[in-house]
């Protein structure tokens, strides 16, 4: 399955890219698995805190993601 | 009409934003405004302008999410919150929030508690670009 990546903020500037996608195996799996792959293809990723997005929804790291789902990884909000 | 929850690049108006709200309802007393605008200083550095950065669908929601909560919450009688997104140089406005209450103590409680919960909930952050270089600012509680 194709699950869509994105970076905010200092993140995007880490990775080198805003956009990503990343393929993996078939069925559901939990967030934690994508942030796992995603630090070993992005090693300039630190290690947090983010705050994460599934489809505009914060969720925990225990979410399940599907196929063609949008994951926002996010470092702490600093609007205003 | 125009909404009571954007998030726009454009500037914005606070006489406008004010009138707005007041016109709601008759029983308004009270109007207790927020403005936010962008310091030339900031952690000992000299800055530039600030660069803001969204998740527009997420951002959007929560700002309603936020307007919506306070209404419930407290005992006003409506809430407007504004944000740009863009470039903006010192001086310039950033954020507006505006609440019309009957008495002021409801209004002054439901101001402070929207901004103070916007920094925490609405993903949007800020880059300082300044003379050694842009950086993404840490956020301050």
């Amino acid at each position: 399955m194709v699950v869509k990546i994105l970076f905010f903020g200092i993140l995007s500037g880490k990775t080198g890219t805003k956009e990503t996608t990343i393929e993996v195996s078939e069925g559901c799996v939990p967030l934690s698995d994508i942030i796992a792959e995603l630090k070993t293809r992005f090693p300039e990723l630190p290690d947090g805190p983010f705050i994460y997005a599934v489809n505009e929804e914060q969720v925990q790291t225990s979410h399940t993601i599907k196929d063609g789902d949008e994951v926002a990884i996010m470092p702490p909000f600093a609007g205003g | 009409m125009t909404e009571l929850v954007r998030i726009q690049e454009e500037d914005f108006c606070l006489e406008d934003e004010v009138k707005r709200l007041r016109a709601i309802s008759n029983r308004v007393g009270s109007i207790v405004t927020f403005l936010g605008t962008a310091r030339d200083f900031s952690d000992d550095k000299d800055v530039s302008a600030i660069e803001f950065e969204q998740y527009a669908g997420m951002a959007k929601k929560a700002l309603s999410a936020l307007r919506e909560e306070a209404n419930k919450r407290f005992d006003i009688i409506e809430t407007s919150i504004i944000h740009r997104i863009s470039t903006i140089k010192p001086g310039e406005q950033i954020v507006l929030i505006v609440v019309a209450s009957e008495h002021r103590k409801a209004g002054f409680a439901a101001c402070e508690w929207v901004i103070d919960t916007l920094k925490e909930t609405a993903p949007i952050w800020k880059k300082e670009i300044t003379p050694e270089g842009d950086s993404w600012v840490v956020p301050h509680p």
